[in-house]
């Protein structure tokens, strides 16, 4: 395992700093997005675990964890897989011409509620940071990934918890922190 | 009854409505908020019967917002809707005088079982 400079003073416990697999299987990532598509997006909108090859025009919405594990839920998917779930969360209330707006909030509410649940199944205390939408923060140490491939209406989409070495800056307070939705899609 | 729903989050806001409707308790005025300073206006503004809330909102966080209310003499029934449901976060939640926490991703089954009882 490599440590990033520091990171002795920063961890909390006696041990070192733990990496994402040994705290979270792909299997509960996957059962934490699934129950969040029957909920959020409907009841019959299952997550079939097929990897696929992702487009090129990609989109991404995540929030950061930071606490005893410090790292980013990223979800990725197409840009139009991404418009397709926006229509789907609305339903009825979808305009006919979807904006920026409406992605980032629909894309960025489902990673808040999936990196919720990852961060309530990892070690506390955390702090989840407002959920941002645009281009994938990276991975910055393959060891710390857990990386989840599925396939919705036969479209792919992965879910990464992926870690920050160095940690991710602290959450800022919501005092300071502009709602990060129109970050750029 | 008035129920103020507060998350920064416009389709979850709207997700939110649809699920009490879904859940039954479909004859209520909703008032909506866009994050805690907003609802802790429109709790002074509105007098609704029940705040529904996000926790990790801009501005003012649903916590936050609570505490404000509380410390300016509001008791209005407080629960939270949000998708940090931890044991730690629920004791929070608590501590500071919630009813409940709903933990998204929710079904019309959870609203029924937190808000029994809470909304006549």
């Amino acid at each position: 395992m490599t440590l990033a400079p520091g990171a002795t003073e920063r961890r909390a416990g006696a041990g070192p700093r733990p990496l994402i697999p040994a705290l979270i299987d792909a299997a509960t990532v996957e059962a934490i997005a699934g129950e969040a598509w029957i909920a959020l997006v409907g009841e019959d909108e299952l997550l079939v675990p097929v990897p696929g090859e992702l487009p090129a025009d990609t989109l991404s919405a995540w929030v950061d964890v930071v606490g005893p594990w410090t790292g980013s839920v990223v979800l990725t998917t197409g840009r139009q897989t991404a418009a397709d779930l926006t229509r789907a969360l609305l339903g009825r209330t979808a305009p006919e011409l979807l904006d920026h707006e409406d992605v980032a909030d629909a894309y960025g509410e489902i990673a808040n509620v999936v990196g919720g649940n990852v961060k309530a199944a990892l070690p506390g205390p955390s702090q989840l940071s407002l959920p941002a939408v645009g281009v994938a923060p990276a991975v910055r140490n393959p060891d710390d990934v857990c990386r989840v491939e599925v396939l919705w209406r036969g479209q792919p989409l992965v879910v990464s918890v992926q870690g920050a070495l160095p940690p991710l800056p602290h959450p800022l307070s919501p005092h300071e922190n502009p709602h990060p939705n129109g970050a750029s899609l | 009854m008035k129920i103020l729903v507060a998350d920064d989050s416009r389709v979850m806001r709207q997700i939110v409505i649809r699920t009490l409707r879904q859940a039954g308790y479909d004859d209520h005025d909703i008032v909506e908020a866009e994050d805690g300073r907003d609802a802790y206006d429109k709790v002074q503004a509105e007098s609704p019967d029940l705040v529904l809330s996000d926790w990790n909102m801009p501005n003012m966080s649903g916590l936050e917002c609570l505490q404000a209310l509380r410390s300016a003499g509001s008791g209005v029934p407080f629960g939270f809707v949000t998708s940090e449901g931890s044991p730690e976060m629920r004791e929070k939640a608590a501590g500071a005088g919630a009813l409940f926490l709903i933990a998204k991703p929710f079904t019309e089954e959870t609203f029924r079982d937190a808000l029994d009882g809470v909304i006549a």
